[in-house]
């Protein structure tokens, strides 16, 4: 597991996540929803974390902010540094606010993540108040900043109008301007587009892009949409059953897939290639319990190249590539079996 | 804005004209009749008092003249009072009921919204069981046993302080009003706290509170700027009828303490079936309850702007 980080860092490392896990208690028992993620993110890049619903990628992210709550939530084991300085169970780092300050959060529904009974210039402005101090005034004025850099029209008029006057992607607008407010080294973008219609989305992917561009933060970007992770990641964690399976580039995760799990994605995914004439394969199964998670690799029942081993032992992460790596048993050093379509260049 | 109060406004004087035409045709329906008490009454005296009253007088001329009257701002006089002005009945025992009922409800209102708030930020904890249980209490136990073992209470209390810190009846000073106030809120203000829970245990889990929490705004600045304003809207919603539930219910509450109030004879005159007084009465809560109302939706107004702007 350490030589990811080794292999990762380039370029110096804004964040560093080691061996994350959460847990929740139920009135069913324990559900282990995060099982040990690494991951790590340099300054001006975008990490796109993707998986099913309750694979565990919100659930990291939240834990990070400090957002998960305890009970019933609990971190058991891990760490994240933020430039060298641990974040978890902290509200500041050198004195500045972790949320809010360091990292921006944006969520999936504009509409309802917004208070209904403020007003959208004194919600950007909380947080300038809040970690900069700055009056009323000053905080309102520099609201009508940030909603001009979020290119929503009449800034000025539109900060004093409430949500339910805004339209959704006007709203997701706004929530950007509010998170990147203090000039966040991170911006968390937890499914920013879900809710929204497909013209909608690629505005928005624009902005957060400009806005990359502009400020050079990270982003780490939570998403189960494929098109979302092809437009904008630099690089892409694969998650499944509360574990990251697959990290690489997004060309190496889209044309390199090593994890079973990545190639099933792919080919249930829609092409609108029109020489491609093959029907989508949805994979078979279903996510395992994370009550008990199965003592080997979690993927193993659905997987179609399952081995002994897979069932018994989990596997650690094995690298394909310089920055490539696949949690699968098939690319431990010692297999023998080696699907060709697994391996390096696999697919066009 | 002004435009919805004057709309609003309208909307109650029709309001209040349906209150006083159902009341006139109810009361003339009731069987029975003012005239007939226990003292003979020759048909001329008879005669002579009906025409005194305008009772001679066709049905829809009578209500003519009442209306006519009301318009003025004209009760009349009480069958059963002698040559006691409707008006005069009001003016003097309407605002001790309203000092009382306003009382109450500002009670009413603090308290359900402060015990709401707090069980469900305790949720499931000790501080919420042991409001909650105290609200069911609230509830279910009527206000006159309430009034009566609160003023056991201050006996025993005055009696143990050696002089008379709060009395047990009566009125005129601000001591006289708090128990009084106090028990006739008290079932609103448990109804309101289960209310101010529900509603604050929702807002608790919404997603703007969590954008709240992930813009690292200080707990404090989120409970009440963010929590407590939109949890107390449906507390604003019911405190209308709550007003009137409070004004019309102090009655009870008005007997025990001895408190000259509007409700006794509001209860006197339905017995005496004293046509003006219940008319009067009846007409003048509806206005005063009509106008409370009106009053709340224009605070409504104030704190949820997608209430004032559409």
């Amino acid at each position: 597991m350490s030589q990811v980080a080794v292999n990762l860092q380039k370029s110096p490392t804004l964040l560093e996540v080691k061996n994350l896990a959460v847990e929740f208690d139920t009135y069913g028992g324990t559900v282990q929803a995060v099982r040990g993620v690494n991951f790590t993110i340099e300054q001006g890049k975008t990490l796109a974390i993707v998986g099913e619903s309750g694979c565990g990628k919100s659930v990291t992210v939240q834990a990070m902010m400090g957002l998960i709550p305890m009970p019933p939530g609990r971190i058991t084991s891990g760490s994240a540094r933020l430039r060298g300085v641990e974040v978890l169970g902290r509200n500041t780092i050198d004195g500045r606010e972790i949320r809010g300050a360091e990292i921006g959060m944006i969520f999936q529904d504009p509409m309802t993540s917004l208070n209904p009974t403020m007003t959208i210039g004194d919600q950007i402005a909380e947080p300038l108040q809040v970690h900069r101090g700055y009056s009323h005034r000053r905080a309102f004025d520099e609201a009508i900043q940030l909603l001009e850099l979020s290119k929503i029209p009449e800034a000025a008029k539109r900060a004093r109008q409430y949500p339910f006057e805004y339209s959704g992607g006007m709203l997701q607008r706004a929530m950007i301007a509010m998170a990147i407010a203090c000039k966040p080294s991170i911006l968390i973008a937890d499914e920013p587009t879900t809710a929204l219609d497909v013209t909608i989305q690629a505005q928005i992917l624009d902005l957060l892009n400009d806005l990359q561009k502009e400020t050079g933060m990270a982003i780490i970007l939570i998403t189960h949409d494929l098109g979302v992770v092809a437009r904008m990641a630099d690089e892409v964690a694969v998650m499944y059953a509360g574990k990251i399976v697959e990290h690489g580039s997004v060309d190496d995760i889209f044309y390199r897939s090593a994890h079973p799990y990545m190639l099933g994605l792919r080919a249930a995914m829609p092409t609108n290639d029109p020489s491609l004439q093959h029907e989508l394969q949805p994979i078979a199964g279903s996510p395992p319990d994370l009550f008990s998670p199965p003592p080997g690799c979690g993927y193993c029942a659905r997987c179609p190249y399952a081995m002994q081993v897979c069932g018994s032992a989990h596997p650690e992460d094995y690298f394909v590539g310089e920055t490539h790596f696949s949690r699968c048993w098939l690319h431990h050093p010692d297999s023998t079996l080696k699907p060709d379509e697994l391996y390096f260049g696999n697919m066009d | 804005m002004w435009l919805y109060i004057l709309k609003r406004l309208i909307q109650g004087v029709i309001t209040v004209w349906f209150i006083a035409t159902a009341t006139f045709f109810a009361m003339h329906n009731v069987p029975g009749d003012p005239l007939l008490n226990d003292r003979a009454m020759t048909a001329a005296i008879r005669s002579n008092v009906e025409a005194k009253y305008g009772l001679d007088k066709h049905l829809t001329t009578q209500y003519v003249i009442y209306l006519s009257n009301l318009v003025r701002g004209d009760f009349g006089i009480s069958f059963t009072q002698e040559n006691r002005e409707v008006n005069d009945i009001i003016r003097e025992h309407f605002p001790v009921s309203a000092i009382l009922g306003i009382l109450a409800v500002m009670f009413a209102a603090a308290g359900g919204v402060l015990w709401g708030a707090l069980t469900a930020l305790y949720r499931n904890r000790m501080p919420d069981y042991i409001i909650m249980f105290l609200v069911i209490l609230g509830i279910s136990v009527p206000s006159f046993v309430v009034a009566a073992l609160s003023q056991l209470a201050l006996v025993n209390f005055n009696s143990f302080a050696g002089r008379t810190v709060l009395p047990v009846a009566g009125w005129g000073t601000i001591y006289h009003m708090i128990v009084p106030a106090m028990v006739l809120g008290l079932g609103t203000m448990a109804y309101l706290t289960r209310l101010m829970r529900s509603s604050m245990l929702e807002i608790i889990s919404s997603d703007f509170v969590r954008t709240a929490k992930a813009k690292g705004l200080p707990p404090a600045r989120i409970f009440t700027r963010h929590q407590l304003r939109n949890a107390i809207l449906p507390v604003v919603t019911v405190l209308g009828p709550a007003i009137a539930a409070i004004t019309t219910g102090g009655f009870v509450v008005e007997l025990v303490f001895a408190i000259p109030g509007l409700g006794r004879y509001f209860v006197q005159a339905v017995q005496q079936l004293d046509y003006t007084v219940i008319m009067g009465t009846t007409v003048f809560y509806g206005a005063f309850l009509v106008f409370m109302v009106i009053v709340v939706d224009v605070i409504y107004g104030l704190i949820d702007p997608r209430v004032r702007l559409k």
